[in-house]
């Protein structure tokens, strides 16, 4: 990011911490498909991406004002994205040891319209064979962030994101090819 | 470029599409007026809890309740045996 956008995203998140809604609502504009496409990445389900993209907002508008350093602004809008996607699928989880889900409702279709390419197919059914923790880190380096981003937002060291980015793109590729081929 | 790459691309672009046109206005109003979409694990939470302590509280009180009832109910049947044993002057 150069130091002008900096500036300006910077301006930005200070005017929507007074509580500015239409700096708000350009924040909201400017990262939503952006937060949509991680969510995306983090659940493989059409179905919950617009719930928890409002949610990811809604906790952002809420929380703006304990952000003490508006230059982090994006780690931080994605640390919230990763954990109200982790707690989803926990919470999706849990509802799984008490609701005697039967096989078959684990592999319920994508909604109507939800077609997607065989790429894409193979690419969700990856992705959902990997730890939460690992989607949320190749997911943000789809996004085009950097390692040392990448570890401001996960909270962790660049080496540790390296060596795990390593382990994850393996994984991915393992399962990719397996659902691809067949 | 990766052979994942390409799907990736069609992921972020499928997410995209999802949203609805008015998204940022429905989360703006979501936000004012308070609204979450679903309760938070630390409140599902404290509701169990709540929920687990009426129930023992409820439980606890039940069985002080028959306790004493039946407390009294013996006694009552002493006091009556006492009385029967003076009417008919046995040795106490």
């Amino acid at each position: 990011m150069d130091p002008s956008s900096t500036t300006a995203l910077v301006d930005l998140v200070r005017r929507a911490q007074r509580g500015d809604e239409s700096a708000q609502r350009e924040i909201i504009l400017n990262y939503q498909h952006r937060v949509a496409g991680f969510v995306y990445a983090m659940t493989s389900r059409s179905d919950s991406v617009e719930d928890l993209a409002q949610q990811v907002f809604i906790k952002m508008i809420r929380a703006l004002n304990g952000l003490q350093a508006p230059a982090q602004f994006e780690s931080w809008l994605f640390r919230l994205a990763r954990n109200t996607c982790i707690d989803h699928l926990r919470r999706q989880k849990l509802r799984r040891i008490f609701l005697p889900f039967a096989p078959e409702h684990e592999g319920v279709p994508e909604p109507l319209g939800a077609v997607d390419t065989e790429e894409l197919d193979a690419l969700r059914y990856a992705i959902s064979q990997l730890r939460p923790q690992d989607r949320a880190l190749l997911a943000l380096v789809q996004e085009g962030r950097s390692h040392a981003e990448i570890a401001e937002t996960l909270k962790t060291s660049v080496a540790a994101v390296k060596a795990r980015l390593h382990r994850a793109r393996e994984q991915l590729r393992l399962h990719y090819q397996s659902d691809h081929e067949t | 470029m990766k052979p994942e790459n390409q799907a990736w691309d069609q992921l972020f672009e499928r997410a995209a599409s999802i949203l609805s046109p008015n998204f940022a206005d429905r989360v703006l109003r979501a936000a004012r007026a308070g609204v979450d979409a679903a309760p938070s694990m630390l409140s599902q939470f404290a509701l169990g809890a709540v929920t687990a302590v009426i129930c023992f509280g409820a439980v606890a009180l039940f069985q002080v309740r028959s306790a004493q009832q039946e407390d009294s109910r013996t006694m009552s049947d002493w006091q009556q045996i006492a009385m029967a044993a003076d009417d008919s002057g046995l040795p106490q």
